[in-house]
């Protein structure tokens, strides 16, 4: 009678299986867990299968820039090659500019914010001015420090901003306004990414999130710090 | 005598509700916004979304804010080669049944030698002139920079 002594089987381990029911509970509800970190994980981006796929153009191969010299907000003349040891994110722009310029650098100054301090110390956001005329150290440093601190204001004569400009292949020139906007200046909008080896790397155009970009500077930032590391 | 009175004052009062509803002839205008900005930056955009439920085109011809020396209505644009560029636009256009989005990049009204800061949490003052609808009111929400 194999029935019968399944049955019997069945009855005799009945507490047994109540057991294994809540190990299977417990288990089940530990893999659920795990899953959902490792969702999260790689959602947030923290854990990803492969290389890092950047939200920024990535300059197929990286160029060196011409290195320049301009004048800070604060009066110090300065070179490019001056930040060296920090990633340079650089965007040409003007104050009299009430749209693009101050949503690009509301937008890095959110970037800057989701970043750690020690993170944040590693890199400058730069604003060379595209308009030296309207543009004084004083009015740079104003504005900028009304999106953060730590951004500097650049200018100088204007053969340097040309010399800048050219570096990052950046155009500028004056077009037309009203009467009462005065003369507006057209000009290219992508913020770049200078690494410490002083190559352009990457590129975020107009409308690039924050998220994206501190996602990008913070694994440019991972990337160089291994790669300057010594081989063991 | 007293009930004439009383009439008018009615009248008068739900003619300016009528006015400061925002709404005439189908457009309607929403989330009305600024960027907080420094004296510095002598001059500022608003942004906001322009729905036109009416069975006509409207187009927003002017825009007025007390705080501005002037207002005009702008447009910027990107092109391929990122190249940002600002451009004066005489109205903007909203066809019948649709919406308009005045945003950063794009459409925007610009307000050239503002006189005041602008913080965030401040709320300020925008009429617009619509060529049917006539003035709008509205009331832009400043933002964090």
């Amino acid at each position: 009678m194999p029935s019968d002594l399944e049955t019997s089987t069945m009855q005799k381990n009945s507490p047994g299986s109540g057991r294994r029911l809540v190990v299977l509970a417990i288990g089940g509800a530990l893999l659920g867990l795990l899953a959902g970190w490792l969702t999260i994980q790689f959602v947030t981006g923290n854990w990803r299968i492969g290389a890092y796929e950047y939200h920024g153009i990535v300059l197929p191969t990286p160029e060196s820039v011409t290195d320049f010299t301009l004048m800070t907000h604060a009066g110090e003349e300065v070179r490019l090659s001056d930040f060296r040891e920090q990633l340079v994110v650089l965007y040409f722009g003007y104050t009299y500019c009430p749209d693009v310029c101050p949503a690009t650098l509301s937008t890095l100054s959110l970037a800057m914010d989701e970043l750690t301090p020690s993170e944040k110390e590693q890199i400058q956001v730069l604003m060379v001015t595209v308009d030296p005329e309207r543009d004084s150290p004083e009015v740079l440093a104003d504005f900028l420090a009304h999106f953060d601190p730590t951004f500097l204001g650049l200018t100088g004569t204007d053969q340097e901003i040309a010399a800048a400009t050219r570096a990052f292949g950046v155009f500028y020139q004056k077009g037309p306004g009203s009467a009462a906007s005065g003369y507006l200046v057209d000009h290219t909008a992508t913020v770049s990414v200078v690494d410490r080896a002083g190559q352009l790397r990457l590129l975020f155009p107009f409308g690039t999130s924050s998220d994206d970009i501190a996602a990008d500077l913070k694994n440019l930032l991972d990337e160089k710090q291994s790669a300057s590391q010594p081989a063991t | 005598m007293k009930k004439t009175k009383f009439f008018v004052i009615l009248l008068v009062g739900l003619f300016l509700v009528a006015c400061s509803s925002g709404e005439r002839d189908g457009v309607t205008v929403e989330d009305v916004w600024g960027r907080s900005a420094p004296m510095s930056a002598s001059n500022a955009a608003f942004y906001m979304t322009i729905n036109n439920a009416g069975q006509e085109q409207d187009s927003l011809v002017a825009a007025s804010i007390s705080i501005c020396d002037v207002t005009e209505l702008h447009m910027s644009s990107i092109d391929d080669n990122g190249v940002m560029s600002m451009r004066q636009v005489q109205q903007i256009d909203v066809p019948a049944g649709e919406t308009k989005n005045l945003e950063p990049g794009g459409l925007h009204i610009m307000c050239i030698g503002r006189q005041a800061d602008l913080n965030p949490g401040d709320s300020i003052p925008i009429s617009l002139s619509f060529a049917r609808a006539g003035e709008i009111a509205a009331e832009a929400n400043i933002k964090e920079p």
